[in-house]
């Protein structure tokens, strides 16, 4: 197969547009810190050297409880403070939509805050599917007249949720699940890409059972987790946040953790955090 | 050289000169059969060709005519040329021969093989040992790989995710530009993201990291150089990266089209970097023959763009879970057939919380294993201080 600038000489003008032009990595550099959604706490950023990245799919896992909904609440909040000025697309499979949670974060003094916040339920894979179609038109095609922000941050929680029915352990099953990621996957990034979002997914975790290879293993709360939907999603992700949490002591708090797993741009490295009323936010390990 | 200092028979020497043949070039345009005829190439060109016997420099203009126009041109000279060499057909294929092998050795270029294109395997030897490799910033790693990744070869690269496969890409898209003084390349590379993984700004923490070890190790290439003083910079390496970012196996399959024109314009270009070849086959693809087929095309074409252009090829790929003898082992991703598509075939894999790299294919190469770390600067040995996993802040 040839270009098709070079089978059709007489309109190559046209052509020449459509062929894939490389891109200047000088000129994707990050105008400083533009291209990072803040989590809104110094320690926690620090961490992850400035925020969250532009134009990749972020990874949290957690078991439940660890908070992940409240880690994605507050960046939804954070959004249109931040330099990025967004408003944020919420895509929850877990039912109901935690608004109480949602109103809990919000300042008294911004109310006007919820408005930036849009929020969509997908019930299975293909509902999805259309949510993330119809997100792209809203993306390339917006509504000026709403007077809100560019949406910039797709929150999706949680992406295990949707899988945990339909599928059997079938060879059959399993090749058509893992193909699903790929297309979900392929999709976020495509956004991601295009509008230069910021594309947040929340994952459950699985108990370790031996022959789990590959996968990342923490502990927590006592037991020997990983994330759930197996290998074949970590290969959907560019970087992966794990929130753990130690085995409850005596006293019955516990230190939780967030660490960052794999990331192209991130040594692997961890942080503590704590859940207050207020959100969630890093702890210096001198504090505690 | 001339036909007189060839180590052939004396008799057969002196019917070469008089028939017409006084150079190597000429006689390299020769067949066994025209020359056992005794047609010569001066007088096939005679009309424009100087006369007999007088020694035509090597890099004359003779070419072999094309086939009609030499059909014709036989018919014309056996008409009429008189002279005949007398001499069969094998003996004139040895004369051949020795009149390519001299031809070979005095290193004279020109219509010097007798089937075009075609390289005979001394050639191919010192060819490769004068051929530089790209290094991957590890030395354990250079030596199971025989001095780093090699050019005018498809190497796969493959491993679970976060072990370094990313990092490995763009340490490879920087080292290829370390400048030819200091045991570089001094190359270009593209970088097709099909991931989204290329993270800008771990491109210039690598490209800083090389630039420091060039400095340290060549500590005089600034003074020496004064147009090092602009070259060594973390802008200029990462300008020299033409990056393409891919959304969809379509898009996958033009790049790689495209690349034959791309890389007809870039000359320079010393590297591609697929990250990774995988990705977008793993969905929508419900035929497995037909991605079989595709992707064999895909590393057809990049066989041959690595031959043509004189780079290396380097496919990142992913692991999968395979259920293999009753128990799931993890494979690298698209199948057993994709295997046979790659020269040389690396893996990465964790061994308790060192990284490893195994090298599972080569033509050339022992399987190895060797150590290695992904640092602040990028992939380097692994030593006691860099092969922690997990740091806590």
């Amino acid at each position: 197969m040839r270009p098709a600038a070079a089978t059709h000489p007489s309109n190559s003008s046209s052509h020449r547009q459509q062929e894939p032009r490389a891109a200047n990595p000088l000129l994707l550099l990050p105008s400083s810190r533009a291209a990072k959604l803040s989590l809104g706490c110094p320690i926690l950023d620090r961490l992850l050297s400035g925020g969250l990245p532009a134009a990749s799919v972020t990874e949290i896992a957690g078991e439940s409880a660890s908070g992940k909904t409240q880690l994605c609440l507050q960046l939804a909040l954070v959004a249109p403070l931040s330099p990025m000025s967004s408003s944020c697309l919420f895509l929850h499979s877990d039912l109901p939509f935690p608004l109480r949670r949602l109103r809990g974060l919000v300042p008294q003094s911004r109310p006007d805050l919820l408005d930036h916040v849009l929020v969509a339920a997908a019930h299975s894979t293909s509902d999805l599917l259309s949510l993330l179609s119809r997100a792209q038109h809203l993306l390339t095609h917006p509504n000026d007249s709403l007077r809100r922000l560019p949406i910039r941050l797709i929150l999706l929680d949680s992406i295990a949720s949707l899988f945990r029915a339909d599928f059997d352990a079938t060879p059959a099953d399993l090749r058509r699940r893992s193909a699903l990621f790929f297309r979900i996957s392929a999709k976020l990034k495509e956004l991601a890409h295009r509008h230069q979002c910021v594309v947040v997914v929340t994952n459950q975790v699985v108990d370790v059972v031996e022959g789990e290879a590959g996968n990342t293993v923490e502990w927590s709360s006592g037991r020997r987790v990983s994330p759930a939907l197996g290998l074949a999603w970590a290969n959907c992700v560019n970087t992966r946040l794990f929130l753990t949490r130690d085995a409850d002591g005596p006293n019955g708090c516990s230190r939780r953790r967030m660490k960052v797993a794999f990331a192209p741009h991130l040594p692997e490295r961890a942080c503590e955090f704590a859940i207050r009323r207020d959100g969630v936010f890093g702890v210096e390990p001198s504090e505690r | 050289m001339e036909i007189a200092d060839l180590p052939i028979c004396t008799s057969y020497r002196a019917k070469l000169l008089a028939a017409g043949y006084s150079s190597l070039a000429s006689l390299s345009a020769a067949d066994p059969p025209r020359l056992a005829r005794g047609t010569s190439p001066a007088r096939r060109t005679a009309h424009r060709a100087p006369p007999r016997r007088q020694t035509l420099p090597l890099d004359s203009p003779l070419r072999p005519p094309t086939p009609i126009a030499a059909a014709l041109l036989a018919c014309d000279e056996i008409a009429r040329v008189g002279v005949d060499l007398n001499i069969e057909i094998p003996e004139a294929e040895d004369i051949l021969k020795v009149a390519v092998c001299a031809n070979k050795f005095k290193g004279a270029d020109g219509p010097s093989s007798v089937l075009k294109g075609s390289q005979n395997a001394w050639d191919m030897l010192s060819d490769e040992q004068s051929r530089k490799h790209i290094n991957t910033g590890s030395g354990d790693l250079n030596n199971i790989l025989g001095g780093g990744i090699h050019c005018k070869e498809v190497t796969e690269i493959g491993g679970v995710p976060g072990i370094g496969k990313t990092q490995l890409g763009i340490q490879l898209a920087i080292n290829v530009q370390i400048p030819v003084e200091c045991g570089g390349l001094g190359g270009k590379a593209v970088y097709i993201d099909t991931e989204g993984s290329f993270m800008v700004e771990r491109v210039y923490q690598i490209a800083e990291g090389c630039i420091s070890d060039i400095l340290e190790y060549f500590p005089h290439y600034q003074d020496k150089a004064p147009s090092g003083q602009e070259k060594l910079k973390p802008e200029s390496f990462l300008a020299d990266i033409y990056y393409f970012r891919i959304c969809s196996y379509t898009e996958q399959i033009a790049v790689i089209n495209y690349l034959e024109k791309f890389l007809g314009e870039h000359k320079d270009v010393r590297i591609v970097i697929i990250d990774s070849v995988t990705f977008h086959f793993r969905q929508d693809f419900d035929d497995m023959a037909l991605r079989t087929r595709v992707l064999s095309g895909l590393s057809l074409k990049l066989m041959k763009l690595a031959k043509t252009y004189n780079l290396a090829v380097v496919l990142l790929n992913q692991v999968t879970t395979k259920f293999i003898e009753g128990s799931f082992q993890l494979t690298l991703a698209l199948g057993d057939s994709w295997s046979h598509s790659c020269t040389n075939r690396l893996i990465l894999y964790w061994n308790g919380n060192l990284r490893y790299a195994y090298l599972d294919k080569s033509p050339s190469l022992p399987a190895a294993s060797a150590p290695y770390a992904v640092t602040g600067k990028g992939v380097r040995d692994a030593t006691s201080s860099n092969c922690k996993r997990v740091r806590v802040m």
